[in-house]
């Protein structure tokens, strides 16, 4: 056992974890945060995608002490970015789901690439978003949705 | 399924995170034979929920930046071993003088895993599939292998053995990748995949223009990738391109031995290796 401290949606925690605990189980047995996903548990379908220090990560094929004194940011977490807000809507706008279990990991993923390059666009853009899988098949909505988010990710860059 | 079965779980090991390399490698050393080295972690987390491997130690590389640095230097272009596909991918200097292993980087799992895959971790854990081994191997690259004795240099076609086997001794390092920094380098990298987007056959051109030297080599096929250069392809620089890429993807054909798996059988991989040569030499030379 050890003490990590981990600020995780912009509130700093100190966890005790055992070496060999992953990041996901932490976040979602230890502190709640469920809109992390477990599925596949190899590192295929990236739902357990998370922000650590800004970059996305598959938080199945990462230990929670690799995290230690790292920033963590999920989907609950980007509801405080106006442009993450936006972003949100516009999936539902568009009704980029059908069962929503690979949302979160898509808005977290989408986030990040359009805060990095909001012009973004055609083959670039799926070849960003190809670490989520999505089973219902939703890919064509999301991929309208994530473009039509992009004018408020624009604004805040001026 | 209970959250104790393997996958949910990885079996129990003690986690180091060295800052610099002297002090991994006395690690390395103290728990010689009982330490795993983790690069990126994606292969050996893999690993372990599978319950293959089970490691007293594990030594994380994240925090040492300085296996995460591109210079140039007189011996050539040096690459940190820690260096990820995503800025191997970003790198101009990498697009420039090693196009082969830039067009290889986006390969390496899906682009979110690729913030996190490492060039060393791609080559060192031994699997055939591996995306970076092909284009270093056409690159004439030579890997700097760093111990707590000392360090020596190592071709980079001279890596591995067999599956998962490397000729990495138990307290050894990649520490760099070091790669000629010659002018007008052309090169690219082709990748066959199934359905399940497990290599069948790899194909990694590079082409020096002016020194008139050209080297190829074909992965995923073999525990260890085949390598081919000017004279092994039977290349006449005089001659015309359609035919040398013909000549040269028929010596690539009756050369290899490949392996039958559950990806592909012998036979196809064979196959898709002299197809992958033809196109990729196209790609590289141009014409028919």
């Amino acid at each position: 056992m050890r003490t990590i401290s981990l600020k995780v949606n912009g509130i700093a925690k100190e966890i005790a974890v055992e070496d060999n605990e992953l990041l996901i189980n932490v976040l979602r047995e230890k502190l709640g945060v469920t809109s992390v996903k477990a599925a596949c548990w190899r590192g295929e379908c990236g739902l357990c995608t998370v922000l650590l220090d800004g970059i996305p990560v598959k938080s199945c094929m990462t230990l929670a002490v690799e995290a230690d004194g790292k920033e963590v940011i999920t989907a609950e977490g980007l509801y405080s970015d106006e442009r993450a807000k936006k972003l949100m809507e516009s999936f539902v706008k568009h009704g980029a789901m059908q069962c929503g279990f690979c949302t979160p990991a898509f808005v977290v993923t989408s986030h990040y690439v359009l805060s990095k390059n909001p012009d973004i666009d055609g083959e670039e853009l799926k070849k960003e978003l190809n670490g989520v899988i999505c089973r219902c098949g939703t890919y064509y909505q999301i991929y309208e949705a994530v473009k039509d988010a992009e004018k408020y990710y624009k604004k805040e860059k001026v | 399924m209970s959250f104790t079965t393997p996958y949910f779980t990885l079996p129990k090991f003690v986690y180091f995170k060295p800052k610099n390399i002297e002090e991994a490698l006395i690690m390395l050393k103290q728990h010689k034979g009982r330490a795993k080295v983790m690069a990126g972690g994606i292969m050996l987390v893999n690993l372990m929920k599978e319950r293959q491997i089970f490691p007293e130690y594990v030594i994380d590389l994240k925090n040492i930046d300085e296996l995460k640095k591109i210079n140039v230097t007189e011996n050539g272009i040096e690459i940190g071993s820690m260096v990820t596909a995503i800025e191997l991918q970003n790198s101009k200097l990498i697009k420039e003088k090693c196009p082969a292993l830039a067009k290889a980087a986006s390969f390496m799992g899906d682009r979110t895993l690729q913030h996190t895959v490492t060039i060393g971790g791609n080559i060192s854990v031994g699997m055939p599939s591996t995306d970076g081994l092909p284009a270093l191997m056409s690159m004439d690259s030579v890997l700097e292998v760093r111990s707590s004795e000392g360090k020596r240099f190592l071709p980079s076609s001279e890596l591995v053995l067999g599956i998962g086997r490397t000729s990495l001794k138990e307290d050894e390092i990649i520490t760099k990748i070091i790669v000629p920094n010659d002018e007008k380098v052309m090169g690219t990298y082709l990748k066959f995949i199934n359905a399940s987007e497990v290599a069948i056959a790899t194909v990694a051109v590079t082409v020096h223009h002016e020194k008139k030297k050209l080297a190829l080599s074909v992965g995923a096929i073999a525990p260890r990738p085949y390598y081919f250069d000017n004279s092994s392809l039977q290349w006449n620089w005089e001659g015309s391109v359609a035919e040398n890429i013909k000549r040269a993807s028929d010596v690539v054909y009756k050369a290899v031995q490949p392996m039958s798996d559950a990806v592909a059988g012998a036979e196809y991989r064979k196959e898709m290796s002299k197809i992958l040569t033809a196109r990729a030499l196209k790609e590289v030379f141009g014409g028919a």
